[in-house]
């Protein structure tokens, strides 16, 4: 801004001018216009560039793997980093032996995104179940009642405080308060009253083949699992879903509130017309929830458990796809798995821009855009 | 009947005025007791060498962070010199030149969308941009460094101050714009002198936040800045950040690192808090003496 400031002449405007004076003062008007223009339609022209920038660096880095597995890679489950050998067997399912020696294959390395997938869907919408009917309720509260209680102002302040402590702190505290909690007193409490609910059965062991039978073990309670990962989720989208259903909720007009009251409707009949009234808007900011809770990174990283396979009990570690991410992509060498890497984190930023320009469209005008 | 039902409508209603009352409650006390016992731990686990001492190798006793607490607020310091006039000027644009063509709106939209895109994602695209180029340039095996992560932050930076920007400008009346150009003032006259210095008070405590968000950034900095244990000065290098070492610490297994990161955690936290308090008061003191002028 500055160097544009230069091209300014320091007296502007001065009732002498004439002549040959007038003509270069407008010729540097001209300038100091045109320089303007050029840098802030250049910095707009940045933000455009930097969208292209992001899926076209993903999508030529990612095209090995695209190339490789195609869309087969989304609905596949395995992610062998390494070529794996094992004995070659026939038909009959019998080792094949030749010469007196066992007959060796080498499998592939082969990657599917799957098991993220699962993790990233499942962990979130557990996350927004927890975390929805709590905002909205907290939201009806901060438009009807807290502004009479002279709330309004404190709480708000609060929950925007709450809404800007970065990830990290909240995964500290998943990780060495909230997981070891959960290993101690919740799990085994949980696992004692249901492990004999006939049909729950699944929630607490796992069938595994070992050497050819199949053996049921109960899965190891860590505390670090997928049940953890979505409470930390789930606190950490509050503040967001929260903030951002009370700014729908404030912009429904009074009208409409007084019309429901005359009409005779109690207090939460009137609320409900409201949520009604709202409801696309706080569907955005359900949205928008949705869209944080699967980009959350660090702290997801630290109380997930980081096991990349499908479990359906909440009690066993799973994995996410920025899990994934922050915990492979740095050792991963060049490659296929690097390249199935940057797969996964094009699905995620598709993912990530859909939930966004959907909550976009909805909130749009009805609530605080800039920030998070 | 008629009166039974009544009841009912009622008796749900006040039910369901103490589940909001409850709600309320519960969010606010969670995460009251999330932050206060990051803070009470932070203060049991910080200080004076802390900030004073560098890592010394010895897992019982780590030393300080000196080296991250500078190492971020270099990588601030170069995110911001590209990000601010980048997004500032983007901002200008949005406000100034809205009517222009059809570029306007979906901007803003793009913008929008940008603030959501995850910080992990960013994270990969400055490996790719920055670390990977490098590194085929110079031919090492991978150059991680300050700068990749400097860019990474900026990339998120931009758009949040952009959209500020215009969100303030908005707020500054027409009227200022059409005196300024009425007294005969060009248009870069009259964005740089009236209407930017009339918003700067909001703008700046824009950019403050813009950068409190990123100050607590770790995903992005993972596979750019990667982190370092030395007081590096160098951003070509692998760089120390707070964010990064507290992380490293609080995944690692030894307790005394492991306070470190509690300590790291409160000087983040206290320093959001900071900046969020500034931005009050500094709100309440600009619309005041707004007031006072108009």
């Amino acid at each position: 801004m500055t160097t544009d400031a230069r091209a300014i002449p320091s007296a502007p405007f001065s009732p002498n001018a004439s002549g040959g004076r007038a003509d270069s003062l407008r010729r540097s008007f001209r300038f100091g216009d045109a320089m303007l223009g050029l840098v802030c339609r250049g910095s707009a022209a940045v933000i455009a560039i930097m969208l292209g920038a992001l899926v076209l660096v993903l999508l030529t880095s990612a095209m090995p793997a695209i190339k490789e597995f195609g869309f087969g890679f989304l609905v596949s489950s395995e992610w062998r980093v390494n070529e794996l050998e094992r004995p070659l067997k026939d038909a009959a399912g019998n080792v094949v032996v030749e010469d007196g020696e066992i007959v060796m294959e080498t499998i592939k390395p082969a990657f599917g995104a799957l098991p993220v997938i699962y993790g990233t869907a499942v962990s979130s919408l557990i996350a927004l179940l927890i975390a929805v009917p709590l905002s909205f309720g907290a939201a009806l509260f901060l438009v009807r009642v807290a502004p009479t209680l002279r709330m309004a102002g404190p709480l708000s302040f609060l929950i925007e405080f709450l809404a800007a402590i970065p990830s990290l702190a909240y995964g500290i505290w998943g990780l060495f308060v909230l997981a070891p909690f959960l290993q101690t007193h919740v799990g085994p409490a949980v696992k004692s009253a249901l492990e004999n609910v006939p049909g729950l059965r699944w929630m607490f062991y796992e069938s595994v083949t070992i050497a050819g039978t199949v053996v049921e073990r109960p899965i190891p309670i860590t505390g670090r699992d997928m049940f953890c990962g979505s409470l930390v989720l789930a606190i950490m989208i509050l503040p967001i879903v929260t903030s951002v259903s009370r700014d729908v909720l404030k912009a429904v007009p009074r009208t409409q509130i007084e019309g429901t009251l005359a009409l005779g409707a109690t207090w939460w009949q009137s609320c409900v017309a409201m949520l009604r009234y709202g409801r696309s808007g706080l569907f955005g900011a359900v949205m928008l929830g949705l869209a944080r809770a699967a980009g959350e990174t660090m702290a997801i990283t630290m109380v997930i458990g980081n096991n990349n396979q499908i479990n359906p009990s909440p009690f066993a570690p799973a994995q996410t796809m920025a899990s994934l991410l922050a915990n492979e992509f740095a050792e991963a060498s060049e490659g296929l798995h690097q390249a199935s890497l940057l797969y996964v984190a094009l699905v995620l930023l598709v993912m990530s821009l859909l939930f966004n320009i959907i909550a976009r469209r909805l909130v749009v005008g009805k609530a605080s855009p800039a920030g998070h | 009947m008629a009166s039974a039902r009544f009841e009912t409508r009622r008796l749900t209603s006040d039910a369901m005025f103490v589940v909001c009352a409850a709600c309320t409650l519960l969010i606010v006390t969670l995460l009251l007791l999330v932050s206060g016992y990051l803070v009470w731990i932070g203060i049991g686990s910080i200080d004076l060498s802390f900030f004073r001492d560098v890592p010394t190798g010895d897992v019982a006793t780590p030393g300080g962070m000196r080296h991250a607490i500078e190492g971020t607020v270099i990588l601030l310091a170069l995110a911001a010199a590209v990000g601010v006039p980048l997004g500032v000027a983007a901002g200008v644009y949005l406000s100034e030149y809205s009517h222009e063509w059809f570029f306007a709106g979906p901007l803003r939209f793009i913008a929008d969308v940008l603030t959501g895109v995850p910080s992990i994602v960013v994270g990969i695209l400055g490996y790719e941009l920055f670390v990977v180029p490098v590194s085929r340039w110079t031919s090492n095996s991978v150059s991680f460094s300050g700068y990749a992560g400097a860019a990474a932050l900026a990339f998120i930076m931009i758009p949040i101050v952009a959209r500020t920007t215009e969100e303030m400008l908005r707020l500054v009346p027409k009227t200022y714009r059409e005196g300024s150009l009425a007294l005969g003032a060009s248009k870069a006259q009259t964005v740089l002198r009236v209407v930017l210095p009339s918003a700067f008070g909001s703008i700046s405590t824009g950019i403050m936040l813009a950068l409190a968000r990123v100050a607590g950034e770790t995903a992005p900095l993972l596979f750019t800045a990667l982190g370092s244990r030395l007081l590096t000065r160098d951003p070509s290098e692998p760089f120390p950040s707070l964010t990064l070492q507290i992380y490293t610490y609080a995944t690692g297994p030894y307790p005394e690192q492991k306070k470190l990161a509690w300590a790291g955690i409160l000087v983040l936290l206290a320093l959001l808090f900071a900046v969020n308090l500034l931005i009050r008061v500094v709100a309440a003191r600009h619309a005041a003496t707004r007031l006072g002028k108009v």
